[in-house]
């Protein structure tokens, strides 16, 4: 099991968006690195938890999805990314694209 | 995972607000560099003791306003300009003796249209190239050309000798004037300062406009999107009065860019949901507008063209902006020039309707981004408290109108002034980052998010979105990758910020790529690429191949248009040589009318015949030289004293 969001928004597991989105602007306020001068590093690691964790689940859909198949499912498909040698042709960096 | 490339700015782009910070810009790293390599750099942004307090600048298109917090009186004071006025226009003049900036400069526009330059802000961190700027340079009577790496360069005629000026030169002047006023009016030197922007501004124009506040002489603590600076002003303006949460939108039109966001706010936190907008729509716009159809109308009337004389052009310009204005409170005005060109006068009477007609497009189009804006975050009309209107642009009746329409017939929020609450915001962002102390402001958090979405370009170049638009910064967000071909023996992952679906038609801020892969069929290797923005606003891309576990070497380029720390501080050099000669010319100004006030006033006095053709020898020598030095002035002013003495 990868990372438990619910814990990182400390909401139990049947939590409604009400609480979600409270909880989620109480650690916001506590963790926003512009508060937090002297412990900048660490609160922007929680800061960046907090924000994903709330990007699931404040989102009925992606909660779902969470819920039932964890981080991983949330995953989005795997993307082909051309090597070095090709770059050019499908960036037209090199004026070459329509080349192919 | 481990970070396998990192790449930051030099110039430490503290910037949480609505931005994403990427500038890999140090060109001599274009060598391949070993495997773990770190990089960090730090610039301290926080305001010290003893640099006097922090201020903030609304660095607008046509006007800029600049404003401080009080400790003293926990307020926020708008900073009037030399002239009293609490905006300044955004223009530079350059004649034959000086250098003229703000009021001044605008005055005289229409005497030396060639030589000042305004609109700055629609040039910042585009490229010469750009349709837009190719469109706007029809309408400037200055001279726009392309300069390296297809940087719009300006060139102007100053002191008789032909100089070339950066936008971010231009845009310097204009901040570093504001920084004098805020200097004079405080009575201390000003180092901090927070300065806004569009919140449509992409990467490079956020980076030009940064390098324009260390060319000034600033450290510019932030950069922060004019919308949150403008809901800052609105949440401590409606503080006292509610503290439940609130939707509201900022519909900003001002003289160049319209900038639509929807925010939360909750009594100190600041949320930005969605932002919509044009960088190339606002006040400006519906002045060359009805330019445009008074030199049709002038044609169709005198059969003479207009459009090719820039001082008649600058002259219709002023006269339009003015009517433009009025029109906000009255149904018709006349624009009347004297001798406007060929010695004909010219009179037309506008009507409110008739700019309307002439500009219907353009706030239909600014619905359209409201439309937008609200699609973007999610939320209904009705889901929205209130609707505040900020910039000069807003106080058109016929926007109002639409916009009122558009929330079916919803009061539209006028409690701010729609001229100074962005400065107003940026001040109070600029105290919170000094770690002012009052408890107000010290509620104030906001949470912003990245202007535009930042991918990787994938096969045949499209664009795979790591961190969508829209996302709260600080942020890190994976996605995972694989070989396009069999047997591909590297990938490279070319980091691009845009909305279109193509790169090509995208900003590319960077690339890196990992290699030594071993053979196996494409879709196999699997590769994780993660994005960071830190909270100063920093993207780190790093990249690791799952399968070996191996880091692999990365390459870092440079960004086209980004000027680099030696130009920087080349500029920021010229800039205090200009300062230095804007102080002589003043000193000499000064000089110059001591010995004409005394002169003038011993003349009375002067009862001997020396005494009097002592005077008169002065006057006529004031007369010859209008531009003599300093010090002849003063050794002037010295003899008369010892002679009256």
């Amino acid at each position: 099991m990868g990372i438990d969001y619910y814990n990182i928004l400390k909401v139990s597991r049947n939590a409604t968006e009400e609480d979600v989105k409270k909880s989620y602007k109480r650690l916001v306020m506590k963790w926003h690195p512009d508060r937090n001068a002297v412990n900048t590093k660490e609160a922007e690691e929680k800061f960046k938890q907090i924000s994903e964790a709330y990007d699931v689940l404040s989102d009925p859909q992606k909660r779902q999805i969470y819920d039932l198949y964890g981080e991983e499912g949330l995953k989005s498909g795997l993307h082909a990314a051309p090597s070095s040698k090709e770059k050019d042709y499908y960036t037209g960096a090199g004026g070459g694209r329509g080349f192919k | 995972m481990s970070t396998v490339g990192t790449w930051s700015s030099p110039f430490a782009f503290a910037l949480l607000n609505g931005t994403v910070q990427s500038f890999p810009c140090i060109s001599s790293l274009t060598s391949r560099l070993a495997t773990t390599w770190s990089w960090s750099f730090t610039q301290t942004t926080m305001a010290t003791n003893g640099e006097g307090p922090a201020i903030g600048i609304d660095l607008g298109t046509t006007y800029s306003c600049v404003a401080v917090w009080h400790s003293r009186d926990d307020r926020v004071e708008i900073i009037p300009n030399d002239q009293g006025n609490r905006t300044t226009p955004s223009y530079v003049s350059f004649t034959e003796t000086e250098r003229l900036v703000g009021d001044a400069a605008k005055n005289l526009a229409a005497m030396n249209p060639v030589n000042t330059v305004f609109d700055a802000k629609r040039l910042m961190g585009r490229r010469f190239s750009d349709p837009l700027v190719q469109n706007d340079m029809k309408l400037w009577p200055f001279k726009v050309v392309s300069g390296p790496a297809d940087k719009p360069v300006i060139v102007v005629m100053y002191k008789q000798e032909e100089k070339q000026f950066s936008v971010e030169e231009i845009s310097a002047m204009v901040l570093a004037k504001m920084k004098e006023y805020a200097e004079a009016y405080l009575g201390s030197p000003v180092k901090n300062a927070v300065i806004t922007v569009p919140a449509y501004f992409d990467d490079s124009q956020r980076q030009a406009t940064k390098d324009a506040g260390i060319i000034s002489g600033l450290n510019v603590m932030r950069v922060i999107v004019e919308p949150t600076a403008a809901a800052i002003a609105y949440g401590l303006d409606k503080k006292s009065k509610f503290s439940i949460e609130k939707n509201v939108l900022i519909f900003d039109l001002g003289g160049g860019t319209l900038d639509v966001s929807l925010l939360n706010i909750e009594s100190g936190l600041f949320t930005v949901k969605a932002i919509a907008g044009d960088t190339h729509l606002g006040g400006e716009d519906f002045d060359s507008n009805l330019v445009g159809h008074l030199v049709f109308e002038f044609k169709r009337k005198h059969k003479k063209d207009i459009s090719n004389s820039p001082r008649a052009l600058r002259r219709l310009r002023t006269a339009c902006e003015k009517a433009k204005r009025i029109l906000s409170s009255t149904a018709q005005t006349t624009i009347g020039l004297e001798c406007l060109y060929d010695g004909i006068d010219f009179d037309w009477k506008v009507t409110r309707a008739k700019f309307e007609e002439l500009n219907m497009d353009l706030f239909k189009r600014c619905m359209d981004h409201v439309e937008k804006c609200l699609r973007d975050g999610g939320m209904a009309k009705n889901e929205v408290h209130d609707v505040v209107l900020v910039g000069g642009s807003t106080r058109i009746p016929k926007v109002q109108e639409l916009l009122q329409d558009f929330f079916d017939g919803k009061e539209l929020c006028r409690s701010i002034h729609p001229d100074e609450a962005v400065a107003y915001g940026a001040a109070v962002q600029a105290a919170v980052l000094s770690g002012e102390t009052n408890e107000r402001i010290q509620e104030i958090v906001l949470c912003d998010v990245t202007p535009l979405s930042l991918g990787v370009s994938v096969r045949d170049g499209d664009m795979a979105v790591v961190i969508p638009r829209n996302t709260t910064v600080p942020t890190k967000m994976e996605e995972e990758f694989t070989t396009y071909i069999d047997d591909q023996t590297d990938v490279i992952f070319q980091v691009y910020q845009g909305e279109n679906a193509r790169t090509d038609d995208n900003i590319l801020l960077g690339e890196f790529w990992l290699s030594d892969i071993p053979h196996a069929p494409k879709g196999v290797p699997r590769f994780n690429v993660t994005f960071e923005i830190d909270a100063n606003g920093i993207l780190n891309v790093s990249g690791v191949d799952k399968n070996t576990g191996k880091e692999s070497n990365i390459t870092i380029t440079n960004v086209k248009g980004r000027l680099s720390k030696d130009e920087i501080e080349k500029m920021v050099r010229s800039a205090e040589k200009y300062r230095d000669e804007d102080r002589k010319l003043k000193r000499k100004i000064e000089a110059r009318n001591s010995l004409e006030d005394y002169v003038y006033k011993m003349k009375g006095t002067a009862k001997t015949v020396t005494l009097k053709s002592k005077i008169e020898d002065t006057i006529r020598w004031l007369d010859i030289n209008e531009s003599a030095e300093e010090y002849e002035f003063v050794d002037k002013l010295n003899e008369l004293h010892r002679t009256f003495r």
